[in-house]
């Protein structure tokens, strides 16, 4: 009878064990957001090229069916995820953010806040995203933060967003971009100007 | 000693099955809950929806693009008889019309700036044939997407998307099986 058990309580652990593994490192488990994933690193911007595609290794499949469902092959489409900061920090709606860039390597490109769901964060204030359209071609900057400020041109809402992270969309992908992203891409730069009660 | 040996090998093995067990069936389960939730948000079987515009309070699928129109379509060819029908509008932006399989695969993607689309999608296992798509499963999801980051162009490309097309039908005749939409 004792020997039973101890194989019943072996299958029910090995059981446990094994399913706990899969899910906590393909970041499944509740409250994990482990969207910055992959095998591409640009200045703390990553991204998994396999995403949409089957050679994606199974953890990269089921993060991306998790966190990024309906997303698009690399021929298409790009995705890159940063929750950090220049300085390494996790970003927060607490705060206030510079975000600045320049051209990219695609035809059209976003990026975009999400919370720590991987949806757009509660609120009503129109300001979820800025494009290659409203940057314009050259050199562009957007402040995020939960308020409106008063003198800039490009507002991205953190309002009831918490822990958030940006994706940056790069659509029609040059061909350099995908052989070369560390040399082809200079990703946003994320800088941390204040924080607070209302950032 | 040696009397727990055998349950820690089964401990092993089971552990280790479980692992490659969860993470092969992740993305199938995940796209079903998936296909389910858009089917009860009115996501329709064979037809293009007509969507709103994405916020936080219509949003339906994760890390959806508030910059971007999405016009979706579940499919079912369960029926090796029968074929999808896609056709997408014009659109003088970007726009694609991409595939989706039941593991979640991107099976295929057609860029369609400034031009209309049209193409068949076949069940699994059948030949390839010029102007066709074979789809890697029975059941996905088909999904147009249009570049309209404002109020106005989404509206526009609502009009556009009143020529989208997305219908089931037998392949050698061209009415839709009965109860398909």
């Amino acid at each position: 009878m004792q020997r039973v058990l101890a194989y019943l309580a072996a299958i029910v652990t090995g059981a446990a064990i094994g399913l706990g593994s899969a899910l906590w490192l393909a970041g499944l488990l509740p409250g994990t957001n482990n969207v910055a994933f992959g095998n591409v690193d640009v200045d703390g911007w990553r991204s998994d090229f396999a995403i949409g595609s089957e050679a994606a290794d199974p953890y990269t499949r089921a993060r991306v069916a998790h966190h990024g469902l309906l997303a698009l092959a690399k021929s298409e489409a790009v995705y890159f995820t940063r929750n950090t900061d220049d300085d390494g920090r996790s970003l927060s709606s607490a705060c206030t953010y510079r975000l600045s860039g320049g051209a990219m390597p695609a035809g059209w490109w976003s990026v975009t806040l999400y919370d720590q769901a991987s949806m757009l964060p509660a609120n009503t204030d129109n300001a979820l995203s800025i494009d290659a359209g409203r940057a314009g071609s050259g050199a562009w900057e957007a402040i995020i933060a939960a308020a409106a400020p008063a003198d800039t041109k490009h507002w991205i809402s953190s309002r009831n967003a918490g822990a958030f992270d940006l994706t940056l969309r790069l659509y029609m992908p040059d061909p350099a971009l995908l052989s070369e992203p560390e040399a082809a891409l200079v990703p946003p730069r994320i800088e941390r100007l204040s924080c607070g009660e209302h950032g | 000693m040696k009397r727990w040996l055998g349950p820690l090998g089964v401990l092993i093995f089971v552990a280790a099955a479980a692992h490659v067990a969860a993470l092969h069936l992740a993305p199938g389960v995940i796209m079903a809950r998936a296909l389910d939730m858009l089917a009860a948000r009115g996501v329709a079987l064979h037809r293009f929806t007509t969507p709103e515009r994405v916020t936080p309070q219509t949003q339906s699928v994760v890390r959806s693009s508030p910059d971007l129109y999405y016009a979706l379509c579940r499919y079912d060819l369960s029926n090796p008889g029968t074929q999808v029908s896609v056709r997408m509008g014009s659109w003088p932006d970007y726009q694609s019309l991409s595939f989706f399989d039941a593991r979640t695969d991107n099976f295929a993607t057609i860029r369609g700036s400034g031009r209309a689309v049209a193409v068949r999608l076949l069940p699994p296992g059948s030949a390839a044939e010029e102007g066709a798509i074979v789809s890697p499963t029975a059941k996905g999801v088909i999904l147009i997407r249009r570049l309209a980051p404002d109020a106005e162009r989404f509206a526009a490309a609502t009009t556009a998307g009143k020529v989208d097309r997305c219908r089931l039908e037998w392949r050698d005749r061209i009415a839709a099986p009965a109860g398909a939409a």
